[in-house]
Parts: structure tokens; C-alpha cells; sequence
């Protein structure tokens, strides 16, 4: 049954990235000033807010980690696996960001990079979580999840502050699409295409972020057996 | 269609390769580091048999 479960998210998956990638290619407009490199925002600002929603994932992991982590050991365990799978797939959508921003960039305003506020805090928080990320890597010992936990919920500090630059600070970044100033918005003819991507790389996002949750939990378990056969192999010596 | 247009369309084309390189490569990346794990595990049952 989970398993059928699973392929039908799949397969879902799969349809509605065809029909996102033809919403953006095919039916949404050219742009009336900026023209059809504009099309980089069906993948630009959903990878951002899927960045977005994952960090907040690995918020919601570290305190809860850190919160199990003396008397549920089992519960911190899962709730690690959820905060580092959260970090790095939201890395992944991150890195396609400034990607994407950098391209546009240099299309719209002749540069590949400014120290603009927007992309100055973007790359601040893609550094942050590639710090968690290499923590995690290569420090050792049973603290490594504690310090791991407290710099995740240092790193969603800057989330907001992204967010928000492009309102506090009016630099080289275009001023919010939705939430902006009056008369911010979009066209229908455009609205629909990128509510249909934003959907397709949610359900994305969470495929992937599943996929490293359980690929998490599988090392831990393993972890766990060769911590128990070494402990047994020391006591029958 | 004239130069500008050629060149947004080109750029517009590569961004959209770049992120399917980047999501893909990743997901390629998970699933070798999950057949990796199937394999240690599958080990340590032959040990601990």
C-alpha cells in the first residue's frame, strides 16, 4: 500500500513538472519590458521559496532535537534526520536560486553579481547551511548533533532578513512581485503558469526531502547495529 | 527575431538545463548513497549470522 502510495506521488510528480515546464515555456507571455528571460522567474522564485519552507524544516528539526534529545533518544533521532535532510535539499534549492538570479542578472541589469541586500543575505544563508552541512560532515563525537542543531536555529535567523531586504533595503533587486507595494502583482496570464510551477516544485521538493529523510534514518539504523555488534565484540573479549 | 531575443531565449534555456542538472545530479547522488547503504546493511546481516 505504501508502496503504491509512493509511485502515485511519483508519477504525480513527474506530471505536474511537464505540465509546469509548459506552463513557463509555452502558454505564460512574454514579459512587457523585460521579455522572455522574465521566464526565469518559473523557476527562480519557487526554488527560493521551497529554500525557504526546507530551511524552516531544519528549524523545526534542530529544537525539536535538541528538545528529545535527552530523554527520547529514539524521537531526536528523527527529528535530526528532518532537520539535516531539510538543510540540504533547501542547499540544493538555494544553489539553483542564485544560479538563476545570477543568469537573470546578467540579462537585465549587464551583471552576473552585485552586493545587492536580496542576493548579499541569500548567499549569506546558502553559506550558513553549506557551514551546517560541512559540520555535520566532519566534526565527530557525540556533540556533533547538538552543534549542528544550535546552528541550524542561528541559520533560520537569516531567512526573514532575506525575505525582507528587498522591502527594508531598496538596492539593484526588484521590489517584491506578491506582498509588495500597491499595485504589486501579476498578470492572470502569468499568475497561472507560476502557481502551477510553484506547486510542481513544492511537490518536488518534498519527494526529494523525503527520500533524504529516509536515506537519513536508514545510516542512523545502520549506526546503530555497528555500535552494537562493536560493544559486543569488546564484551565477549 | 532580433539579437536580445536570441540571447534571452538562449539563457532562459540554460537556466533551465542548470536547475535540472543541479535537482537531478542530487537525486543521482542520493540514490547511489542509498544503494550504498542497502549493501552495509546487507553486510552486517551476513556478519551477524
Amino acid at each position: 500500500m505504501k508502496k503504491l502510495a509512493i509511485a502515485l506521488y511519483v508519477a504525480a510528480v513527474i506530471v505536474l513538472m511537464i505540465w509546469g515546464f509548459y506552463q513557463a515555456m509555452y502558454v505564460a507571455p512574454n514579459d512587457a519590458m523585460q521579455g522572455e528571460i522574465f521566464r526565469i522567474i518559473y523557476y527562480h522564485v519557487p526554488s527560493a521559496a521551497v529554500a525557504f519552507v526546507f530551511f524552516a524544516v531544519n528549524l523545526i528539526g534542530s529544537i525539536g532535537y535538541l528538545a528529545a534529545r535527552r530523554n527520547h533518544h529514539d524521537r531526536a533521532q528523527t527529528f535530526d534526520a528532518w532537520a539535516l535532510a531539510g538543510a540540504e535539499v533547501g542547499v540544493v534549492f538555494c544553489t539553483v536560486t542564485l544560479l538563476l538570479g545570477s543568469m537573470w542578472g546578467r540579462r537585465a541589469w549587464g551583471i552576473w553579481w552585485t552586493w545587492d541586500a536580496r542576493l548579499t543575505t541569500t548567499l549569506v544563508l546558502w553559506l550558513i547551511y553549506v557551514s551546517y552541512l560541512l559540520l555535520r560532515r566532519f566534526a565527530a563525537g557525540p556533540q556533533m548533533q547538538t552543534l549542528a542543531a544550535v546552528l541550524g536555529i542561528f541559520g533560520a535567523l537569516d531567512v526573514p532578513i532575506v525575505y525582507m531586504s528587498n522591502r527594508w533595503w531598496r538596492t539593484q533587486h526588484p521590489a517584491p512581485v506578491f506582498g509588495g507595494a500597491p499595485g504589486s502583482g501579476m498578470a492572470p496570464s502569468m499568475l497561472h503558469p507560476f502557481l502551477w510551477n510553484m506547486l510542481a516544485w513544492f511537490a518536488w521538493g518534498v519527494m526529494i526531502l523525503y527520500l533524504r529523510y529516509a536515506v537519513e534514518r536508514h545510516r542512523q539504523k545502520i549506526a546503530a547495529r555497528e555500535a552494537d555488534a562493536a560493544l559486543h565484540e569488546t564484551s565477549s573479549i | 527575431m532580433d539579437q536580445a531575443a536570441i540571447i534571452d531565449h538562449e539563457f532562459v534555456v540554460a537556466a533551465y538545463v542548470i536547475t535540472w542538472v543541479v535537482q537531478l545530479s542530487y537525486l543521482a547522488w542520493l540514490g547511489l548513497k542509498w544503494r550504498a547503504q542497502k549493501r552495509e546493511a546487507e553486510r552486517l546481516n551476513r556478519n551477524s549470522r
